[in-house]
């Protein structure tokens, strides 16, 4: 098989001690259940000379319900998401994320903070070592041409996580600890548009919980995905919306998208259909949104025009069926 | 060329009920030592890197893909393969239903098949054709075409495993 | 999920057929794979499980360059590395090679060019993986880049580079075919369509991954090869003329493989590199591809351009075919030869037809170079013309089904290519098909965005001429019997998970008359097992189980003639029960112990050859080319699929499929379902998410991921009807059953969208993407009508019409009208363009 590279293996028991070892070695990498990283690392696009795994760190995988709002830590994995009924009930869009991604034997490992911290995707990326060196690399590693669009000067992968989306619609926040102490911010700030650098947490920075508000009375949520196959690929294309329905008129909107662009992306401008009741008009109207906000490339094997057609479709469903339900 | 890049360390891995020590890079993938350094080659290696679930083993009684899980990261868990589910030399009830209804053909993607199932039966022992579905959604096949493997998962949890 | 039924045979093909053998709980019941336990318990070994102990690792250097010339490959510093015990080139190789005699021109390291991106070049064997590697690292190669080309049109334009030598417009072959009066079959038509379609290529996808084991014994000048072949025989010979070796020196080994689908029915280059560089290195070289480097070997199913135009009479009856097929075969021959001509030739022995031209073009291409697989030829053709059959019922109010019945064959049947039919189970594959599926109550009444198509189909159960015409009888089988009383069936035929062991040991049985349990196999070891020919075109039940019926027959003969000594009577006075046997009319008898002993009392060990060869009369016509397509007998298919549409994100969901095959008669009716089973799915991988595809000659889509084989969570439930029709020349009347119900699948896919939401697509697969913008497009279509009528007639613009007319089509219980089906047939396949040789 492809080899791996040759790195160092740590098992810090804190997230303290995971963020000291980030400090200390540029060349670290964070590691949980690895469903990302370490296909990523056998096919040489990565070499961390150290991965630090959080597995071993205590309290990583707790649900919390307290009053107020449900606190997730990092290493909770995508099945126990999938799996948990006060999730189903209450978040449901954070539930069907975790449940239609990858396959049963990624999700019994891949955890929250490694799903919303995925590496961005790309064809041109994506690919042996042999073969990206046969197309003479590429702007994200190892060259200066983005093969999705040469003339330009950035990265397009895209981003391909399916928990981010479900996460930004319901209004969450994480906490991120260095050795600088803890820092909140909103997930939707975790992100940048550049394919090549698409989280903004610093190096030494380990993300640690996630914090999402308490359910608003009424307000549903969801998350749909785009894909050719019933199972195991990425989106194409993947909504999520949080939704709230008072007296027949739209109370609270909010819906995000993931594998259309750099970042997963908060739909702006939804507030236009809050205070009226949900009509074709207002679909369309949320139809438009996409459309012009999504900016799929040529960075999957699926036509870019497609995903971003289907995005809206499935934006339009969503939103339509949420509020059908409320 | 030796570099000491690559960390090392004895670990102590519980495979089949078997808990042996064994010197392991931090970089070797449990495929690898189950394969090699066990001997265990009824696991297979069918893609580049988590895209067939040919790999499935059961960690803790969950399925897990052991081509992309680090050995190490194995300390304390219980790994179990396809050779552990036959007891004293008698086949499961569930390796029974893929050899009668043929839910195997070639027989390549048929270990982490029915790891796939034990872990499905484990949790659910009378699971719908859906949930059937969705538990081996990881698994892909090239054999059958899905329909007798079905059959086979349904015929086993029928008779009671 | 339902299991399929067994049916009487139903048939005009049973004249003159021995009366059913007498089942004795072998031959025709369901049985497990003799082999499944150790699948089940993971005890089988596969190449890559082999215990060959501290094996030193072979790596291959491909090429990064689609076509250049080699001007230099410095690998000084990786021979001088420490660890490194050989590297090759292609100067180490003795002669090409290619599985067709007269198309060889294919090293297995590459020679003064390379042609494709992937290409192997250099290889290496060192002590262990990190070494092989950094010796690949450290090789320089010296590539001047030639033109190149990836698409047949860019390969046939003037002034392209040939590939190959004397290859004038890169077409390695022509086949020009021409049966009957085409012209006058069309002029007698009452209707003439013609139509364009394309196909993607596609890849096997088979689970295991390549691996070759060679252990070359310098001492004896002796190597011993275990791989994933289909073919051991003809891997051997490769061998021996790549390596400049006797043949004698070698000994070729099948362990347990994990599936073949034509990926490795052809000797591949990493089987013979692995050989050369345990030569080189005189000891044991283990190599392993990854899923990427299989996907470079490829040998897949071309990209296919078809044009092809029928001519049909109001009855249905079909007056004149004309066809042409440009594949796109990539950088070597491999089997396209055989390719382009079963294209041509499986146009025939399906259905009556008037008259049919062919001109099929193989063309070479830059690009990983293809092969055979499942249905090997004729798949894309049976996809054009069960479309276009499917458009034309439309047109003239015919039912799909009754059109079938138009052209029916009556068994025995000489074709226009001298093909010959003895068995045709299709009235009763259709008849079910068209029963189970509820085809007449439901058609035109499903709801909106759901549709039922057909489809017919057929195959060959092996080409009825070798690929090596040397005289020797088409297939050997020998048996042996000794002290223990136990009997091993000695095959050379290869069980890629298709089940020919247990059939072979079933035959044995039925013969015998002996519990399975008495029966071992052992296959494919070339030290000890007769030669087979190789599992490919789907031969083995047929001619392999000839063999192992006449090597019984022989057996049994022997140990009644034993039996009738030791029991002082004439042999005519035995009656043979298996476990013993006795005299007729008395209560003498003798154990099958007793019997045994008696036989080799007389000879000591029994060995007893089986042999079958396919009767001249099957073995085809005497044009060029006419070996291709012929057969001993024709396995048939129909089959329904039942789809749901989603016409806003063009995802199409396959909801059931039923599917009938004529299998003549079924052996093991376990094995015969899931073989149709996984025939039909393959079929529906292709037809629907499956291609390959390419940035520069680069493979774009190398892995599980992006491939994409259906998972079984869009995989449907597939109902499988046996019809047995008891061909006179198959084992027990079995044909073959493992590739006739693939071809039928992609058609009646797009018959079933057609259904559904009335757009004929033409080209597969039927991605959501490509849907979504024939449906796209027709909304267009609509509206700029819509506008124009409006202004034609200066009235108020009418309200936007309910896209299509396939709700009207489905009020009137029919399939779209005539002038709005061509539209969209011109409009579904204008979506795209289709050039000649096209290439996206």
């Amino acid at each position: 098989m492809e080899r791996m590279p040759e790195f160092r293996l740590s098992r810090p028991a804190t997230y303290a001690e995971a963020a000291a070892l980030l400090a200390a070695e540029p060349g670290a990498r964070l590691f949980a259940g690895g469903t990302d990283l370490v296909p990523n690392l056998r096919r040489g696009l990565e070499s961390p000379s150290r991965l630090v795994d959080l597995g071993a760190v205590q309290g990583a995988a707790e649900l919390d319900f307290g009053a107020g709002e449900l606190v997730l830590g990092a290493g909770v994995t995508l099945a126990q998401l999938a799996a948990d009924e006060r999730i189903a009930s209450q978040y449901a869009a954070i539930g069907e994320a975790a449940r239609g991604a990858a396959g049963p034997g990624h999700r019994t490992v891949a955890s929250l903070g490694g799903n919303l911290c995925l590496d961005t995707r790309c064809v041109f990326y994506n690919q042996s070592e042999w073969w990206r060196r046969s197309n003479g690399w590429c702007l994200k590693r190892g060259g200066d041409t983005c093969h999705v669009a040469p003339q330009g000067k950035r990265c397009h992968a895209a981003f391909s996580g399916d928990l981010a989306p479900a996460l930004i619609a319901l209004g969450a926040e994480v906490e991120l600890l260095s050795g600088r102490g803890v820092r909140r911010l909103a997930l939707a700030d975790c992100y940048r548009d550049d394919g090549a650098a698409h989280l903004t947490l610093e190096r030494d920075e380990v993300l640690t919980k996630v914090q999402v508000p308490a359910a608003t009375a009424g307000w549903v949520s969801g998350y749909r995905k785009a894909r050719v196959r019933g199972a195991m690929d990425f989106p194409l294309a993947g909504v999520a919306c949080a939704l709230g329905v008072s007296r027949g008129v739209i109370a609270g909107l909010r819906v995000a998208l993931t594998g259309t662009n750099s970042r997963p992306l908060l739909l702006d401008g939804t507030q236009a259909l809050v205070g009226k009741p949900l009509d074709a008009a207002g679909l369309a109207a949320l139809g438009k949104l996409v459309h012009k906000q999504v900016s799929p490339m040529r960075t999957t094997v699926t036509p870019s025009n497609y995903r971003r057609l289907v995005a809206a479709v499935h934006a339009q469903r969503l939103v339509r069926e949420l509020a059908g339900a409320a | 060329m030796k570099r000491d890049t690559v960390g090392k360390r004895l670990l102590s891995l519980t495979v089949n009920e078997r808990t042996q020590q064994h010197a392991v890079a931090d970089n070797a993938l449990l495929l690898d030592v189950l394969r090699e350094t066990l001997g265990l080659t009824g696991t297979k290696q069918g893609c580049d890197g988590g895209e067939c679930g040919a790999c499935t083993v059961l960690v803790d009684s969950q399925p897990q893909l052991a081509c992309i899980t680090l050995a190490a990261s194995c300390e304390g868990r219980h790994i179990e393969t396809i050779e552990h589910l036959s007891t004293h030399g008698r086949m499961s009830r569930l390796q029974q239903a893929f050899h009668e209804k043929l839910g195997t053909q070639c027989g390549f993607c048929t270990p982490g098949m029915i790891m796939a199932a034990e872990a499905l039966l484990r949790r659910q022992s009378d699971p719908s054709e859906a949930q059937i579905r969705e538990a081996l959604a990881g698994n892909l096949c090239r054999c059958t075409g899905y329909v007798k493997i079905i059959e086979s998962v349904q015929s086993a949890a029928g008779a009671g495993r | 999920m339902s299991t399929a039924h067994r049916t009487d045979p139903g048939d005009a093909a049973l004249r003159g057929e021995p009366t059913p053998p007498r089942h004795t709980g072998a031959v025709g019941q369901r049985t497990p794979l003799i082999d499944g336990i150790e699948k089940v318990t993971g005890r089988a070994r596969y190449t890559a499980d082999l215990p060959f102990g501290q094996a030193l690792v072979g790596r291959i250097l491909r090429s990064p360059v689609a076509h250049g010339l080699i001007r230099g490959i410095d690998a000084a510093a990786a021979r001088a590395m420490p660890g490194v015990r050989a590297v090759i080139t292609g100067e180490d190789f003795a002669a090409p090679y290619g599985v067709i005699p007269i198309a060889q021109n294919e090293w297995p390291l590459a020679r003064d060019r390379v042609r494709y991106r992937g290409e192997p070049v250099v290889a290496v064997a060192a002590i262990d993986e990190a070494t092989a590697e950094a010796a690949l690292r450290a090789i320089v190669l010296d590539i001047e880049p030639l033109p190149a080309y990836f698409s047949a049109a860019e390969a046939r334009a003037e002034g392209a580079l040939p590939l190959h030598e004397k290859k004038v417009g890169n077409i390695e072959r022509q086949v020009e075919q021409d049966f009957g009066d085409v012209d006058a079959g069309f002029a007698a038509a009452d209707l003439v369509l013609e139509r364009h379609t394309a196909y993607a290529e596609v890849a096997h996808g088979q689970i295991e991954l390549n691996a070759a084991v060679a252990a070359y014994e310098p001492e004896w000048g002796r190597l011993t090869t275990h791989s994933v072949t289909q073919v051991p025989y003809y891997l051997h010979l490769t061998l021996a003329q790549v390596l400049g070796m006797d043949a004698s020196r070698i000994r070729v080994v099948k362990p347990f493989v994990g599936g073949g689908f034509g990926h490795r029915v052809e000797p591949l280059n990493f089987e013979m590199i692995t050989a050369a560089l345990a030569r080189a290195a005189g000891g044991t070289v283990r190599t392993q591809l990854t899923r990427e480097e299989g996907f470079l070997t490829h040998r897949g199913r071309p990209a296919t351009d078809i044009r092809l135009k029928i001519g049909m009479k109001r009855t249905g009856e079909i007056t004149a075919v004309d066809c042409e097929v440009v594949q796109r075969g990539g950088a070597y021959g491999g089997y396209g030869l055989v390719t382009i001509l079963y294209a041509g030739a499986l146009l025939h022995a399906l259905y009556r037809l008037g008259a049919v031209r062919y001109r099929g073009f193989r063309v070479y291409a830059n690009l990983p170079p293809c092969g055979a697989m499942r249905g090997h030829g004729a798949v894309d053709v049976r996809h054009a013309f069960e479309s276009l059959l499917d458009e034309m019922a439309g047109e003239l109010g015919l039912d799909p089904f009754a059109l079938r019945r138009a052209n029916l064959i009556g068994a025995p049947y000489r074709t226009l290519n001298d093909l010959q039919v003895n068995s045709y189970g299709i009235p009763a594959c259709l008849a079910w098909a068209e029963k189970a599926s509820g085809w007449k109550e439901r058609r035109g009444k499903l709801p909106r965005g759901h549709g039922l198509g057909m489809a017919c189909s057929h195959y060959v159960s092996g080409s009825a001429k070798p690929v090596h015409w040397s005289g020797e009888p088409h297939a050997v089988i020998n048996l042996k019997l000794d002290f223990d009383g136990s009997i091993t069936i000695l095959t050379g035929a290869s069980d890629i998970g298709q089940g020919s062991s247990t059939l072979l040991t079933q035959v044995v049985a039925e013969v015998l008359m002996l519990p399975m349990a008495r029966i071992r196999v052992i296959a494919t070891d070339s030290a000890l097992t007769p030669k087979d020919n190789g599992s490919y075109s789907s031969r083995v039940s047929f001619m392999v189980g000839n063999a192992a019926l006449r090597a019984a027959e022989e057996l049994k003969r022997v140990l009644v003639t034993a039996a009738s000594v030791r029991l002082q009577v004439t042999p005519e006075e035995i009656e043979w029960e298996g476990e013993r046997c006795a005299v007729v009319g008395t209560d003498k008898s003798a154990d099958f112990a007793q019997v045994v002993e008696a036989a080799l009392a007389e000879s000591g060990t029994l060995t007893v050859k089986g042999v079958w060869s396919t009767p001249p009369e099957t073995q085809g016509g005497k044009f060029r080319g006419a070996a291709v397509g012929s057969t001993a007998g024709f396995s048939y298919a129909a089959q329904v699929v039942e789809v749901s549409v989603d016409e806003d994100t063009g995802a199409v969901k396959v909801e059931h499929v039923w599917a009938a095959h004529d299998c003549g008669f079924a052996i093991n009716p376990l094995a015969v379902e899931g073989q149709v089973q996984g025939a039909v799915w393959m079929g529906m991988g292709q037809a629907l998410s499956e291609e390959t595809q390419y940035h520069e000659g680069l493979a774009i889509r190398p892995n599980m991921l992006d491939y994409r084989i259906p998972t079984i969570a869009e995989s449907p439930p597939i109902d499988v009807h046996l019809v047995e029709s008891l061909d006179p020349l198959g084992p027990f009347g079995a044909k073959e059953a493992s590739e006739g119900a693939l071809h039928g699948f992609p058609p009646a896919l797009t018959n079933a969208i057609c259904d559904a939401v009335g757009i004929r697509l033409g080209e597969l697969p039927a991605t959501p993407d490509r849907l979504l913008e024939a449906i796209h497009l027709r909304r267009r279509e609509q509206r700029q009508q819509a506008r124009r009528a409006a202004v034609a007639s200066a009235a108020p613009a009418p309200a936007l019409a309910a896209p299509a007319s396939a709700l009207d089509a489905r009020a009137s219980g029919q399939s779209m009208s005539a002038a709005a089906s061509s539209e969209a047939a011109h409009v579904a396949s204008g979506g795209r363009p289709v050039a000649p040789g096209g290439a996206r």
